[in-house]
């Protein structure tokens, strides 16, 4: 018998495993590099996304990407989280509302030292650069272009014999609506309620030639604008144009809940590469239109970036990181995969290359944007601290107003001073 | 192990080594037997709260470092911050209605499976299943579903001739709708509840319906005292949860306690400074806050248990 496990064996044994299981964490191959890629958006973007990602990998053996996606909601709480704990992905999915805020805290790597290298955009327009940059340097790759947009349900309009609300007026556009919702017996609405959401809110506060912010970070309206702005829209409730409060408020925020995709409402609110994702929940087709205009003389659209690509200033695979952002932005076959879905491709010859074999969705998304881009007015700057905060608190009120909890005057002086609260704490 | 034991008993002197050698080993083996629990509370529990307290008192954005900043951040809890007194609202008036709700209808139930019904076994295992259900996303989104404008309750209502409103999206309505969710998982105070009651010896009841008590007062003179120990114990774990609870509101209203906040949970709302609005030294003193105030509650309760908690002993 020589069972004798002593307490120096054991310990032999032990520290072998302990050996073994170490050599086991070494790659197999040192020029492996694995890269975390993290997005948020529709299962549209995804399936897009992963084809891309499985197409670079067939063609450079050695690069693994796994990929982390998210709803919009969970998205950012998740990566500020993750860089708070310094295991941030690798390549971001980065929003125009956020960029500051992660570039200015050291978060993201600036890009300048690879463009002209294994990064080519140098074919990319000014506005397309300069919109991701802050404070003078690079933090994003451009992902494509985007506008606001209506997106909108062709057959509701067309069973109510009325015209589409192609570049209409508000006022045209909430008669428009009004008719909808009558010819639909009350049980359809003519347009979903966008008094709380603040894209269609900045956009017509661009047309009274306001801003949500001004250059340097102060509240760009007053308390007169708020006010009117949630007084269209309770004469809007009024007049059945648009859905009452209880049943505005089941929209969470996110295409498959907008009152347009749960068959509520004719109208939504959105950004012209989101066309995509609610055709592809729509079954009946759907039209993309401008935002109503003229309550001024001054353009509400804007071209901005979608999206971009930003890296984690902690990467350790900065050069294949770049490397594959490039493949999605300026590789004919990688742009093609990802399509419109993130935006019109700022790079022309990508845009042309992509447009030429884009189905009848991308091509609307294309043209729309060729329809937009004459009429529209520079970019606001990047938005302060707080910004996000002030975006929920705009739903807040207008959810207070529209269930008549407060009077439109008091809604419209609660924001401002709300608003003005939460610029000077932040 | 004996063998080992009893030779050092004959060589070094007798009793008292052997004693506290054995003591020790004693103590050695249960240490090592805790030690992946110890790891646990130390590096996940421990670790993590003590930074929080620490962080309490810094301007943590979670990405910059941290820099003291005092008491500023309960200052400003205290004085000047509206979404504070707000929450709490919300979260008491939860706790309030959930909490007696719950434990009521847990206990009525166990009353009733305790009177030795056929298929006893199948009834507990069923009422016991929401609250295995009871914390996952699944659960909140048929809740969506159920509460909605055309859901199941209006369409039942319907027949009976009310158009009940939409209860998930109507802030009159909503916080209720989330503490039906919760008194509907009673199933864990119901089981503890029924092995309280199988404890209760039946000659008490005999000797008592002698005596000419009925059922009511049976309930009030035998059952209730004799159930105390087991009430306190469900009432405070229910009532640390029902403080602590953020699932149910967290899906519902898909992080934002809408409509118009009223279902803004104090743990919603200190989830949304911390991760949302990059304010995590806030979010640590308003955890804090919350952490004194369970711990006041427990303390006041066990403090008073004497008078009204009857131990059998």
């Amino acid at each position: 018998m020589t069972h004798d496990f002593d307490r120096r064996t054991l310990l032999k044994a032990a520290l072998g495993s302990a050996g073994l299981a170490a050599l086991g964490s070494v790659p197999a191959f040192a020029q492996d590099s694995r890269i975390r890629l993290y997005w948020w958006g529709s299962k549209e973007r995804s399936d897009r996304t992963l084809k891309a990602v499985s197409l670079y990998q067939d063609r450079n053996a050695g690069v693994k990407i796994d990929g982390e996606t998210l709803a919009w909601g969970d998205y950012w709480p998740r990566l500020a989280t993750q860089a708070a704990g310094r295991n941030a992905p690798d390549l971001i999915q980065m929003d125009y509302r956020y960029v500051a805020e992660y570039a200015r805290r050291g978060a993201l790597l600036p890009l300048d030292e690879f463009v002209g290298k294994s990064l080519d955009i140098s074919d990319f327009d000014k506005a397309s650069l300069d919109s991701c940059k802050v404070d003078g340097k690079l933090y994003g790759i451009n992902l494509g272009n985007n506008s606001n947009a209506m997106i909108y349900n062709k057959a509701a309009f067309q069973k109510a014999g009325v015209a589409e609300p192609i570049d209409v007026t508000w006022d045209k556009f909430f008669e428009l609506a009004a008719a909808v919702t009558k010819a639909h017996n009350g049980e359809y609405y003519g347009t979903s309620d966008g008094s709380g959401e603040e894209s269609p809110y900045e956009n017509w506060l661009r047309q009274r030639g306001k801003a949500l912010f001004t250059e340097d970070g102060k509240l760009g309206l007053d308390e007169k604008d708020a006010t009117d702005w949630f007084a269209m829209w309770a004469k809007a409730r009024e007049t059945k144009a648009c859905p009452p409060a209880d049943l505005q408020a089941l929209d969470k925020n996110n295409i498959e809940t907008n009152l347009l995709t749960q068959g509520r409402a004719a109208c939504a609110f959105n950004h012209s590469n989101q066309y995509v994702g609610y055709q592809v929940l729509n079954k009946n087709p759907l039209g993309i239109t401008m935002y109503p205009q003229g309550a001024g003389p001054s353009p509400g659209h804007y071209l901005k970036p979608s999206m971009m690509w930003s890296i984690y200033a902690r990467t350790k695979v900065a050069e294949p990181v770049v490397k594959f952002a490039n493949f999605t932005v300026k590789d004919v076959e990688g742009a093609k995969l990802l399509g419109v879905e993130r935006g019109v491709p700022a790079s022309p010859k990508i845009r042309e290359a992509v447009s030429a074999d884009l189905d009848a969705m991308g091509k609307l998304v294309v043209d729309f944007i060729s329809h937009v881009t004459p009429k529209v007015g520079p970019i606001p700057p990047a938005p302060p601290k707080g910004a996000g905060e002030i975006q929920t608190m705009l739903r807040r009120i207008a959810e207070q107003v529209s269930f008549g909890r407060v009077s439109v005057a008091d809604g419209g002086k609660q924001y401002v001073s709300e608003a003005q609260a939460i610029l000077s704490r932040a | 192990m004996t063998t080992t034991a009893q030779i050092p008993l004959t060589i070094i002197e007798p009793e008292k080594t052997s004693k506290r050698w054995r003591g020790l080993s004693r103590a050695l083996v249960a240490y090592s037997f805790l030690i992946p629990w110890l790891i646990g509370f130390l590096g996940l529990t421990l670790g993590p709260t003590l930074a929080s307290l620490y962080l309490s008192f810094t301007n943590f954005d979670l990405l910059q470092d941290p820099q003291v900043i005092g008491l500023a951040n309960y200052q400003r809890i205290f004085t000047n911050d509206a979404k504070f007194w707000h929450s709490m609202q919300v979260t008491f008036t939860y706790v309030i209605l959930a909490v007696p709700l719950k434990l009521a209808f847990a206990l009525g139930l166990a009353m009733v499976l305790n009177r030795g019904i056929a298929g006893l076994p199948l009834y507990r295992a069923l009422f016991y299943l929401p609250s295995l259900l009871g914390a996952s996303v699944a659960i909140a989104v048929l809740w969506r579903q159920l509460f909605a404008k055309d859901g199941l309750v209006n369409v039942v209502l319907g027949f009976f001739g009310f158009a009940g409103p939409s209860w998930i999206s109507d802030p009159s309505y909503s916080l209720y709708t989330l503490v039906l969710l919760s008194v509907w998982q009673f199933g864990s105070p119901m089981i503890i509840f029924l092995a309280g009651l199988r404890q209760i010896p039946p000659d008490v009841y005999e000797a008592a319906s002698i005596d000419g008590a009925n059922k009511v007062q049976q309930f009030i003179k035998i059952t209730l005292p004799l159930l105390t120990p087991v009430v306190f114990f469900n009432f405070i774990v229910q009532t640390i949860d029902a403080f602590k609870a953020f699932t149910p509101a967290f899906i519902i209203s898909e992080g934002t306690g809408g409509p118009i906040d009223s279902t803004l949970f104090y743990t919603l709302y200190l989830y949304q400074e911390g991760f949302a609005y990059f304010r995590m030294g806030y979010a640590s003193a308003l955890a804090w806050i919350l952490l004194i105030i369970i711990a006041c509650f427990t303390a006041f309760s066990f403090l008073t248990s004497r008078y009204w908690v009857h131990y059998n002993d």
